[in-house]
C-alpha cells in the first residue's frame, strides 16, 4: 500500500501459543464473536449460494440454447405433477421464477456475502491493525440472519405465486408492481419480501459494524489517508449499504401492505403510482450495483500492487474516486427508467449525471495500469484474475456508458444488451474480483497454498467460458432480443446457442475451482506468513497463516515512511 | 430457420445478411460527416466512407424483424431510428471500442514490458500529476463529445412533431435537417395480459392483436416469423406521422410497446398514458415484442405494424368504418 | 475469562448465543407474519414475537452487565457505541425518507395529466377529493407541543444526571415517559376519528404509513426511556457514564424531529386550502 507498515512489536508467536483458548466445537462457529471465523462462515455461505445461483442459470441457459420450450415444460411437469398445456403454462412461469431467484441469489446471497461479509470481515480489521470488529455480536447476527433470509427465498419457490399450479415469484429481481402485487397474489411474493427484509437488516447491521470498526479501531498512526485501499472500499460500500438499503426496506414494506392490507401506494386506481416503486427501487438499486463492485475495486488494488512489487499509483485519487463513485451513485437512479415516460428534462439530467461516473472509474482503471507500469510483475493466479477483471470490467463499464444515453437506451433497454452489460460488470467483474481475492488470501486464511496450476487453469477456462456466454448477448440485444424471454424468434438462435455452450465451459471451470480447493486442503502445502514476498505490504501479511485467533493483542504502530 | 446440422462456418461465409450488416453500419458515413464538420479531414476515413455508403444503398436488407445471426441494430425506416443508428454506430461504437482497445493495449504493454523477467527491479514512483490530469480530462472531453448528439437524439425522440420543428435524422451533428409533418393519426395501444389492444383514436375504431400459434401461423402466414406473426396487424400509412398513445389495462400489469425498426420503446403502465411517435418511410410489416416483464406469456405478445401506401390506408380505414377489421383487412394484399 | 493478555482497550466479546437465537427468532417471526397475513395461523407470529422480545431482553441484559462491570466499556468502546447509535439512526432516517418520498409523490404529482387513473381517483386534488383532513392546529398541534415539551424534560433529566441529581433524573424521565404515553394515546384518538383509512387510497396509505411508523418509534422510544428509568431506580448511570440514557435521549430527539417534519409537511402544508374535519 501507500505506506510501509512497521510493527514495533507484534505478538504472533505469543498468541499462537494461547490457541487453547479458542472456543471449541460447534459453539466456536454458532456463538462466534470472532471476525475471522465469521468471515469464513460468510465465504462458505457465498459458495453454497453460488452453487445454487449458478445451477439456476444453467437451467436457464439450457432452455435458451434452442428456440422453443424444451426444459421447463418437463421440469414443471416433474415438480408440480401437471401435464399438457398446464405444464407448458407452469413452465413459462417457472422460467421467470428461475431468472428472479438466480438474480436475487447472486446479488444478495453470493456477491454481497462474499465481499462485504467474507473478505471485509476477515481482512478489514487485519489491515487496519485491529484485534476484531467493533461489535462482534452484531457481526455474528449479521451473518446468522442470512441463512433464514436464504431459506425464506428458497421457500418462496414452493408456494403459490400467480395462481394455483404456478409456484414461486416470477416478477424479476426488480419486483415491480403491479406484477409483484396483484400479479402475484399468492404467498410466494411475501416470502420473497420477508427474505429481502431479513437480508437487508443483516446488511445494515454489518455496515454499522464495519463503519465503526474502520473509524474507531485503526491502529495508532494509521490515519484514514494511510489506510489500505481495501479498507477504504469497505468504508464507502458500508455507507452505501447504510443509506440505500433502508429505502428498499421501505419500498418493499409498501409492497407488503399493498398486497396484504389494502393500501394504495402503487395502485393507480386508488391514486397510487406504480412508477413510484421504480424510483424507490432504483434509488436503492443503483447504489446496490456499486455495493457489489467497490469492494472488488479494493481487492484488485492490493493484488495489482503486490504482484507488481510497486506501491499503488495515485493512492489519494484512488481513495477519493471511490468516494466520488459512491456519492454520484446516489443521484443517477432513473437511468433504469428511461422508457417509463419521464419528461425530457428529467431524462437529460439523468443522462448527464450517469455519464459523470465514467470519470472516477476511469481514474481507477488507469491508476491500476500505472501501478503495473514500471513494476516487476509476476503472474501468479490472483494477478491473472486481477488483470482479467480490469479488462472485462472496462468492457462492461463502457457498455454502461452506451446505456446511459437515453437516446440509445431507447433501442437497448430491456434487451440482452443490458443483460450483457451487467454480467460483464457482475459475473465477469464482481465475481472475478471475488476469485482474485479468494486466491490472494487463500494462503492467509487457511495456511496452505493452492495449486498454482489448478488456479491458473480455473482462470483460463472461466475466462473463455464467461466471455462466450456474455459477449454474444450484446449482439442479441442490438438485434432486439428482449430480456426475460423463455422463447425467442428463430433468428436469435445462433448467439443464444453460443452463449449456452459458454455456460458449459464455465460450469467446467467451477468444477476445477472446487477441485482446486479440495486439492489444496488435501495436500496441505504450508504457505508461510507472507507467500507473495515483498510486494505484499499490508498488515495481514505480518501475521501467521492463518492468523492467531486473537491477533494484535498488542496493537501495531504504524510509522509511515515514504507515504505518497 | 435452419437448426442443427448446419455448419456454422459455411453459414457465416455464405450468409449475405452478415455482409449487409457490415456494409450498412451507417456509422462510417456519419463519422465522415462528423470529421468534415469538425474540419479535421482524415483522408483515409474520407476515402472509406463513400465506398461503404454505396454498398449500403445497393444492399438494404429486410427491416422489421431480426435476421439469422444478426449482430447489429435492426434496419431503420424512421428518422428517429436513423438517429439512434447513427449515434450508436457513428459515435458510441467507436468511442467504446477505442477505449477498450486502449485499455487492452496498455495491459498488453505492461505485461510484456514490465513482467519480472523483462524488468527485474520495480520502479518506485507513485505519482505523476500530468498523466493524472490527462486521464481525467480526456474522458471528460470524450463524454462531452458523446453528449452533444446524445441530447439531440433524445430531444427528437421525446418531441412529437408540430410540422415546424426540424429533426436530425441520420445527420446527428446537424441542427436539424429533416422535416417531419405534424401527426395525422393517433393510435392507442393498450397492453393486456398477454396481447395488445389497439384503437384508431380519431375514428373510434378498435381491434385486438394476438400472436398466432404455430398451427395457425403455418396455416395462414407461414412466411412470417414464429413468435412474431399475429392475426391482426396494426395498419398505418407510409410517410405519415403517427402519434402512439400507450397504456395498459388499469387492473393489469406493466408492458412495453417497442418496434425496433422505428426506434421506439415506451412502457405501457396501468393508469398512465404515455406517448411516442413515428413516421415510417417504407411499406412493409414491422415487428416488435413486449419489452417489460409481464408474466408467463411475456415472450408471446408481439407487436406487428403494417405500413401501407396512403391510398391503401384510405381504403382500409373506410372499410373498417363501414364494417370490421376483417373486412378492412380484406382490402389489403394478404400477408403470406 | 480470556487468558490472553490484551494490551489494548477494545472489548473482546465472549462468544454469545444471542445472535444465533435472535436470528432463529427473526426467522420464526417472519414466517409468522406470512402465515398470519395468509390467514393460516397467528400463533407462529406470536411465538416469533416472544422469541424476539426475549432475546432482546437477554442480549441487552448482557450489555448492561458489561456496562456496569466497569471493565469492558472503556472510553474507546463507548465511542464505538456512539458511532453505532448514530449510524443506526441514520439508517432510520433513510426509512422515513422512503415514506416521505411516497407522500410527496402524491402531494406534488396529484394532477399529473399522464396519470389519468390517479387524476380520476384524486379528482385532480391533493388531498384527494372526499378526504377530510385533520385540523393541524387541534390535536396535531397539541401533540407537537407535547413532544417538544418531552424533548425538554429529557434534557432536564440529562442535566440532572450530569449534576448527579438522582431525583431530577427520575422525575425528568417519568415526565418524558408520561408525555410519550400521552402522545400515543392522543395519536390513537386522532386515528380513531380519521375521515380516511390506511386501505383504499393513496392519501390514507401515505398518511398512516408515515405517521404510523413514527408512532411505532414513539412507542419504542418510550420503552427505551422507561428502561432507563428502571435502571435509574436500580442505581445505574453515573454522571460520567450513562450511554444507555444518552442513546434513549438521542433516539427521542430523532423521533421528535421526524414528527416536526411530519407535522410541517403532512399536517400543515398538506392541509393548505382544503376542507378540514372539525
Ligand atoms: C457491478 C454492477 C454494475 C456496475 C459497476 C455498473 C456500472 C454502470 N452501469 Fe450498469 N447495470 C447493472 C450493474 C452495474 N452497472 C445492472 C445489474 C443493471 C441492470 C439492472 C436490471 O435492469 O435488472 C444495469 C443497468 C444499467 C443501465 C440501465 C439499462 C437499461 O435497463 O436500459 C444503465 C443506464 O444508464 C447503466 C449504466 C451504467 C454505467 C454508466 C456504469 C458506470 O459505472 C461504468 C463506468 C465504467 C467505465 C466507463 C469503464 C472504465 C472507464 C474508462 C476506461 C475511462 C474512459 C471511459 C469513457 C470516457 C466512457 N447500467
Ligand atoms: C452477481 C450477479 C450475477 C451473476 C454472478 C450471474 C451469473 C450468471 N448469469 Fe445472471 N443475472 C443476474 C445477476 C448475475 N448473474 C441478474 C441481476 C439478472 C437479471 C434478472 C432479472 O431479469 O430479473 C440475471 C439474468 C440472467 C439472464 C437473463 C435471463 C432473462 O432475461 O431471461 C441470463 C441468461 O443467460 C443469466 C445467465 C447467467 C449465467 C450463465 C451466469 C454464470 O456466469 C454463472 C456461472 C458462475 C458461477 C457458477 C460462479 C458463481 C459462484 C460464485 C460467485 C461463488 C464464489 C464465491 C467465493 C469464491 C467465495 N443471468
Ligand atoms: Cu407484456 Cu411483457
Ligand atoms: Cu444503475
Amino acid at each position: 500500500m501507500a505506506n510501509t507498515a512497521h510493527l514495533e512489536a507484534h505478538a504472533t508467536g505469543h498468541d499462537a501459543a494461547h490457541d487453547d483458548h479458542t472456543p471449541k466445537g460447534w459453539r466456536r462457529w454458532v456463538y462466534s464473536t470472532n471476525h475471522k471465523d465469521i468471515g469464513i462462515m460468510y465465504l462458505i455461505f457465498a459458495i453454497v449460494a453460488g452453487i445454487v445461483g449458478g445451477l439456476l442459470s444453467g437451467v436457464m441457459r439450457m432452455e435458451l440454447q434452442e428456440p422453443g420450450i424444451q426444459i421447463f415444460h418437463g421440469l414443471a411437469a416433474m415438480v408440480y405433477g401437471v401435464d399438457g398445456d398446464a405444464a407448458l403454462d407452469a413452465g413459462k412461469h417457472m422460467y421467470n421464477v428461475f431468472t428472479t431467484a438466480h438474480a436475487l441469489i447472486m446479488v444478495f446471497f453470493v456477491v454481497m456475502p462474499a465481499t462485504m461479509g467474507g473478505f471485509a470481515n476477515y481482512f478489514a480489521p487485519l489491515m487496519i491493525g485491529a484485534p476484531d470488529t467493533a461489535f462482534p455480536r452484531i457481526n455474528n447476527i449479521a451473518f446468522w440472519l442470512l441463512p433464514p433470509a436464504f431459506i425464506l427465498l428458497l421457500m418462496s419457490l414452493f408456494f403459490e405465486g400467480t395462481g394455483p399450479g404456478a409456484l414461486g415469484f416470477g416478477g424479476g429481481w426488480t419486483i415491480y408492481p403491479p406484477l409483484s402485487t396483484s400479479g402475484h397474489p399468492g404467498p410466494a411474493m411475501d416470502f420473497a419480501i420477508l427474505s429481502l427484509h431479513v437480508a437487508g437488516i443483516s446488511s445494515i447491521l454489518g455496515a454499522i459494524n464495519l463503519i465503526t470498526t474502520i473509524f474507531n479501531m485503526r491502529a495508532p498512526g494509521m490515519t484514514l489517508h494511510k489506510m489500505p485501499l481495501f479498507a477504504w472500499s469497505v468504508l464507502v460500500t458500508a455507507f452505501l449499504l447504510l443509506l440505500a438499503l433502508p429505502v428498499l426496506a421501505g419500498a418493499i414494506t409498501m409492497l407488503l401492505t399493498d398486497r396484504n392490507f389494502g393500501t394504495a401506494f402503487f395502485k393507480p386506481a386508488e391514486g397510487g403510482d406504480p412508477i413510484l416503486f421504480q424510483h424507490l427501487f432504483w434509488f436503492f438499486g443503483h447504489p446496490e450495483v456499486y455495493i457489489m463492485i467497490l469492494p472488488g475495486f479494493g481487492i484488485i488494488s492490493h493484488i495489482v500492487s503486490t504482484f507488481s512489487r510497486k506501491p499503488i499509483f495515485g493512492y489519494m485519487a484512488m481513495a477519493y474516486a471511490m468516494v466520488a463513485i459512491g456519492f454520484v451513485g446516489f443521484v443517477v437512479w432513473a437511468h433504469h427508467m428511461y422508457t417509463t415516460g419521464l419528461s425530457l428534462d428529467v431524462q437529460r439530467y439523468f443522462v448527464a449525471a450517469t455519464m459523470v461516473i465514467a470519470v472516477p472509474t476511469g481514474v481507477k482503471i488507469f491508476s491500476w495500469i500505472a501501478t503495473m507500469w514500471g513494476g516487476s510483475i509476476t503472474f501468479r493466479t490472483p494477478m491473472l484474475w486481477a488483470i482479467g477483471f480490469i479488462f472485462l470490467f472496462t468492457v462492461g463499464g463502457v457498455t454502461g456508458v452506451v446505456l446511459a444515453n437515453a437516446g440509445a437506451d431507447r433501442a437497448l433497454h430491456d434487451t440482452y444488451y443490458v443483460v450483457a452489460h451487467f454480467h460483464y460488470v457482475l459475473s465477469l467483474g464482481a465475481v472475478f474480483s471475488i476469485f482474485a481475492g479468494w486466491y490472494y488470501w487463500y494462503p492467509k486464511m487457511f495456511g496452505y497454498m493452492y495449486s498454482e496450476f489448478l488456479g491458473k487453469l480455473h482462470f483460463w477456462v472461466m475466462f473463455v467460458g464467461v466471455n462466450l456466454i456474455f459477449f454474444p448477448q450484446h449482439f442479441l440485444g442490438l438485434a432486439g432480443m428482449p430480456r426475460r424471454y423463455i422463447d425467442y424468434p428463430d433468428a436469435f438462435t445462433l448467439f443464444n446457442r453460443i452463449s449456452s455452450y459458454g455456460y458449459y465451459i464455465t460450469f467446467f471451470a467451477m468444477l476445477i475451482f472446487f477441485y482446486a480447493t479440495w486439492e489444496a486442503s488435501r495436500k496441505k502445502r504450508p504457505a508461510g506468513d507472507s507467500p507473495w514476498g515483498e510486494g505484499a505490504t499490508t498488515l495481514e501479511w505480518t501475521l501467521s497463516s492463518p492468523p492467531p485467533f486473537h491477533q494484535f493483542s498488542t496493537l501495531p504502530r504504524i510509522e509511515s515512511t515514504n507515504a505518497h | 430457420m435452419s437448426r442443427g446440422g448446419v455448419s456454422y462456418a459455411a453459414y457465416f461465409a455464405l450468409n449475405p445478411v452478415w455482409m449487409h450488416q457490415w456494409n450498412s453500419i451507417r456509422g462510417f458515413e456519419v463519422t465522415g460527416q462528423f470529421l468534415r464538420k469538425m474540419g479535421a479531414i482524415s483522408a483515409a476515413a474520407m476515402a472509406l466512407a463513400p465506398v461503404l455508403a454505396t454498398a449500403q444503398e445497393e444492399g438494404g436488407y429486410a427491416a422489421g424483424h431480426p435476421l439469422p445471426g444478426q449482430f447489429h441494430l435492426q434496419r431503420s425506416v424512421t428518422p428517429i431510428m436513423d438517429s439512434i443508428t447513427a449515434f450508436h454506430d457513428g459515435i458510441l461504437m467507436w468511442s467504446i471500442s477505442l477505449i477498450v482497445i486502449l485499455v487492452l493495449a496498455l495491459l498488453i504493454w505492461v505485461v510484456i514490458r514490465y513482467n519480472a523477467k523483462a524488468n527485474p527491479v520495480p520502479a518506485g514512483f507513485t505519482h505523476n500529476t500530468l498523466v493524472e490530469i490527462v486521464w481525467t480530462v480526456l474522458p471528460i472531453i470524450a463524454l462531452i463529445v458523446i453528449s452533444v448528439p446524445s441530447f439531440g437524439v433524445l430531444s427528437d425522440q421525446l418531441t412529437t412533431p408540430d410540422g415546424e420543428r426540424k429533426y436530425l435524422g441520420a445527420n446527428i451533428f446537424s441542427f436539424g435537417e429533416i422535416e417531419v409533418p405534424a401527426p395525422e393519426l393517433t393510435i392507442k395501444a393498450t397492453g393486456q395480459q398477454w396481447y395488445w389492444d389497439y384503437e384508431y383514436v380519431d375514428d373510434d375504431l378498435a381491434f385486438t392483436q394476438l400472436m398466432l400459434n404455430e398451427t395457425d401461423r403455418n396455416a395462414t402466414k407461414p412466411g412470417q416469423p414464429r413468435l412474431l406473426a399475429v392475426d391482426n396487424e396494426l395498419v398505418v400509412p407510409v410517410d405519415t406521422t403517427v402519434r402512439v398513445q400507450v397504456t395498459a389495462d388499469p387492473m393489469g400489469v406493466i408492458h412495453a410497446f417497442a418496434v425496433p425498426s422505428f426506434g421506439i420503446k415506451i412502457d405501457a403502465v396501468p393508469g398512465r398514458l404515455n406517448e411516442t411517435w413515428f413516421n415510417a418511410r417504407e411499406t412493409g410489416v414491422y415487428y416488435g415484442q413486449c419489452s417489460e416483464l409481464c408474466g408467463k406469456d411475456h415472450a408471446f405478445m408481439p407487436i406487428a405494424v403494417r405500413v401501407v401506401t396512403k391510398a391503401e390506408y384510405a381504403a382500409f380505414i373506410a372499410a373498417f368504418k363501414a364494417g370490421d377489421y376483417d373486412a378492412a383487412n380484406a382490402t389489403l394484399v394478404a400477408i403470406k | 475469562m480470556s487468558a490472553i493478555t490484551k494490551n489494548h482497550d477494545y472489548h473482546m466479546v465472549e462468544p454469545s448465543p444471542w445472535p444465533f437465537v435472535m436470528s432463529a427468532a427473526v426467522f420464526v417471526f417472519a414466517l409468522g407474519i406470512i402465515f398470519w397475513m395468509h390467514q393460516w395461523t397467528p400463533f407462529v407470529f406470536f411465538i416469533g414475537l416472544v422469541g424476539v422480545l426475549y432475546t432482546m431482553y437477554a442480549w441487552w441484559s448482557d450489555v448492561i452487565k458489561e456496562a456496569n462491570n466497569g471493565v469492558d466499556h472503556t472510553p474507546v468502546v463507548q465511542m464505538h457505541h456512539r458511532y453505532g447509535m448514530m449510524l443506526f439512526i441514520a439508517s432510520e432516517v433513510m426509512v422515513f425518507f422512503g415514506f416521505f418520498w411516497a407522500y410527496f409523490d402524491g402531494f406534488f404529482r396529484f394532477d399529473d395529466i399522464e396519470q389519468y387513473a390517479r387524476v380520476a381517483a384524486t379528482g385532480g386534488h391533493w388531498p384527494p377529493t372526499g378526504i377530510e383532513l385533520f385540523d393541524p392546529f387541534h390535536l396535531p398541534l397539541f401533540n407537537t407541543l407535547l413532544l417538544l415539551t418531552s424533548g425538554t424534560t429529557v434534557t432536564w433529566a440529562h442535566h440532572a444526571l450530569l449534576e448527579n441529581d438522582r431525583e431530577g433524573l427520575k422525575w425528568g424521565l417519568i415526565l418524558t415517559v408520561a408525555l410519550g404515553a400521552v402522545f400515543t394515546v392522543v395519536q390513537g384518538i386522532e386515528y380513531s376519528e380519521a375521515g380516511f383509512s390506511f386501505a383504499g387510497d393513496m392519501y390514507g396509505a401515505t398518511f398512516f404509513m408515515a405517521t404510523g411508523l413514527h408512532g411505532l418509534h414513539v412507542l419504542i422510544g418510550t420503552i427505551f426511556l422507561a428502561v432507563c428509568l428502571l435502571r435509574a431506580y436500580r442505581g445505574d448511570f453515573t454522571p460520567e457514564r450513562h450511554l444507555g440514557f444518552e442513546f434513549a435521549a438521542w433516539y427521542w430527539h430523532f423521533v421528535d424531529v421526524v414528527w416536526l417534519f411530519l407535522f410541517a409537511s403532512i399536517y400543515v402544508w398538506g392541509s393548505w386550502g382544503v376542507a378540514l374535519s372539525h
